[in-house]
């Protein structure tokens, strides 16, 4: 079982200042502490810079003695994440983690990997190729991914999750929804509608 | 609490209900702050006050069951902060849980009371601190005198009164700690007091416990916490301990020589045991002994055929052959002469005995248990028809 207490003492630790920390964490969909959504602000001077990555996290029943599962929602161009799925090769998720780690922590350690990409242990070869064999090119490719898909739900973000809101519907309700079909307002609207 | 869902039994329909539970926790809010105001003896695992505080070699401490659900059950562990490896899991440091009580009452009593429902959950308990030397009946007063008055909101100059010098003294100078550091079986000394040790084996002049491995770490935490607690008589120690110092130096520079002669003596013993790590057949898996801690046991191992307690009482070979009479760690009823076996069934023969029963059926239970990390995996299959006999028994309070 999950330790409930230490989870959202961590949510209430790490969303205190997000603003700073540039890592933020929230239920995914109100119901289960086991499934929470991430985001990280990529990092300055990086083809990742001003763009806001989503990612997926599942806690195991033995959290925080086995690792979170983490995934990028958010479609990212780097060695060691796939470009198909997000899939992340990070060893302080895998056998390298310790219960004195957190969902910030780990977050901050996505940011970092954002920062200084690992192309000798990579996750998608095609990127680490690239990576290793022509940076321009893969640092274009990353920014133009930043770009279209790490901005464009991002933008306004805000704005949307703030006008539903003020229509009725519960916040987390509103973020999850928006979420789920990429920020697309309509969309989310109708699915809102529809219960 | 991750060991009774070892059924496997983790869905959403089970999680559900939990927040309810646990939600008045952070909303007694006032309690709560304390702690955050006061990192200084945050469970760097629960992320709460620490709770029967354990003290693991490399000077970093944790929960009792915080360190024993994080550490591995086949092989040799990591502590959680600085990843030093360890084999042993060490007693409660009494002095921290005896200062815990004092600094924070409300707040552990709060912790006592939630630890103790998951324990009955998984009727697997920690082992309760009756004895506690001279510190004892002076504790008892000043819990009393503390519980009328429930305001958070104490000065420091109330907080002065509630931890005495005595409270955390060296078991061997019987003064005030400087640079504090915890042996396997709970007790405490000044640095410079473990390396007047004698050589060769680390024995606890408290208990008489052999403390395995090196010389362990100072505990900052606990040194910070006296530093600032008793500035003037840590400022006192200091020096006088910098003098000492100063005179071995000229006699010889003794002191440094020797300890590090002590820590290879020491660390000789284990090390074959470390070469044999790729080999995990004799492995006990998630067996622990009862005595010096070592978890998992590896080589023979000694089981009481006499202790109800769902998770067993259990000796390594060296234990057994010095005949230990501590306690068990989980508050087991072990007495002298309860009658032991040789349990004989390492890795190897275990997992084929678990698959065995897995096909019969309530093995996909053990199994569950048996392979999460930070389970209590103290079941073994020849338990099960004791358990059923034994029916629930309230062993505590």
């Amino acid at each position: 079982m999950v330790d409930v207490s230490r989870v959202q003492k961590e949510l209430t630790e790490c969303n205190r200042d997000r603003e700073v920390s540039g890592v933020s964490i929230a239920l995914h969909d109100g119901s289960t502490i086991n499934h929470l959504t991430g985001t990280i602000a990529g990092p300055l001077g990086t083809p990742y810079e001003g763009g806001t990555f989503v990612i997926d996290i599942r806690l195991p029943g033995g959290y925080p003695f086995e690792p979170p599962k983490m995934q990028f929602i958010t479609k990212v161009w780097h060695p060691n994440i796939s470009s198909q799925n997000g899939a992340i090769c990070l060893d302080i998720l895998k056998d390298q983690w310790s219960p004195a780690l957190t969902l910030k922590t780990a977050l901050l350690s996505l940011q970092a990997l954002l920062s200084a990409p690992a192309p000798d242990d990579p996750q998608d070869a095609v990127v680490a190729q690239q990576y290793l064999r022509d940076y321009s090119t893969f640092s274009a490719t990353a920014r133009y991914w930043t770009e279209a898909f790490a901005k464009s739900t991002s933008t306004g973000m805000e704005e949307k999750v703030q006008k539903l809101v003020e229509m009725g519907f519960p916040e987390d309700m509103v973020r999850s929804v928006l979420k789920s079909v990429n920020g697309d307002e309509n969309m989310a609207l109708e699915k809102l509608c529809s219960g | 609490m991750a060991s009774e869902d070892g059924s496997g039994g983790n869905s959403p329909g089970q999680a559900a209900p939990a927040p309810p539970e646990w939600n008045p926790a952070p909303a007694a809010g006032s309690g709560c702050g304390d702690v955050e105001e006061d990192p200084q003896f945050q469970c760097c695992v629960c992320l709460d006050l620490l709770y029967k505080p354990v003290v693991i070699a490399c000077g970093h401490m944790s929960c009792f069951w915080c360190v024993h659900k994080a550490m591995h059950v086949i092989r040799e562990s990591h502590c959680a902060v600085c990843r030093q490896p360890y084999k042993h899991f060490p007693s409660i440091c009494q002095l921290l849980h005896h200062l815990l009580i004092k600094l924070e009452p409300v707040e552990y009593k709060r912790r006592e009371k939630e630890v103790l429902e998951d324990e009955k959950r998984v009727d697997t308990y920690s082992p309760q601190i009756i004895e506690f030397l001279n510190f004892r009946s002076n504790n008892c007063e000043i819990d009393g005198e503390n519980r009328p008055e429930e305001s958070n909101s104490q000065s420091s100059a109330e907080h002065l009164k509630k931890v005495k010098l005595e409270d955390v003294s060296c078991a061997l100078c019987k003064e005030l700690l400087y640079q504090p550091a915890v042996l396997n079986c709970g007790h405490v000394y000044c640095m410079s007091c473990l390396s007047s040790l004698d050589d060769g084996a680390l024995e606890c002049k408290v208990c008489g416990g052999l403390h395995p491995g090196d010389v362990p770490n100072v505990c900052l935490d606990l040194d910070h916490f006296i530093e600032e607690y008793f500035p003037v008589e840590y400022d006192l120690k200091r020096e006088k301990i910098q003098l000492l110092k100063g005179e071995c130096n000229i006699k010889g520079s003794s002191s440094g020589t020797s300890s590090t002669k002590e820590g290879g003596g020491r660390a000789s013993k284990k090390e074959n045991f470390a070469l044999k790590d790729d080999d995990l057949s004799d492995v006990h898996i998630g067996v622990g002994c009862d005595s010096c801690g070592v978890y998992p046991i590896r080589g023979k191992r000694y089981r009481c055929k006499d202790c109800t307690e769902l998770i067993g009482f259990d000796l390594c070979e060296e234990c057994y052959n010095t005949k230990s009479k501590l306690p068990g760690r989980f508050n087991q009823h072990h007495t002298p002469d309860h009658r032991m076996e040789l349990d004989n069934s390492a890795l190897l023969h275990r997992i084929m005995r678990l698959q065995g029963i897995h096909e019969e059926g309530p093995g996909g239970v053990i199994i569950g248990e048996f392979v999460a990390p930070g389970a209590v995996v103290h079941v073994i299959p020849d338990d099960l028809e004791e358990l059923e006999d034994m029916g629930e028994e309230d062993q505590l309070l």
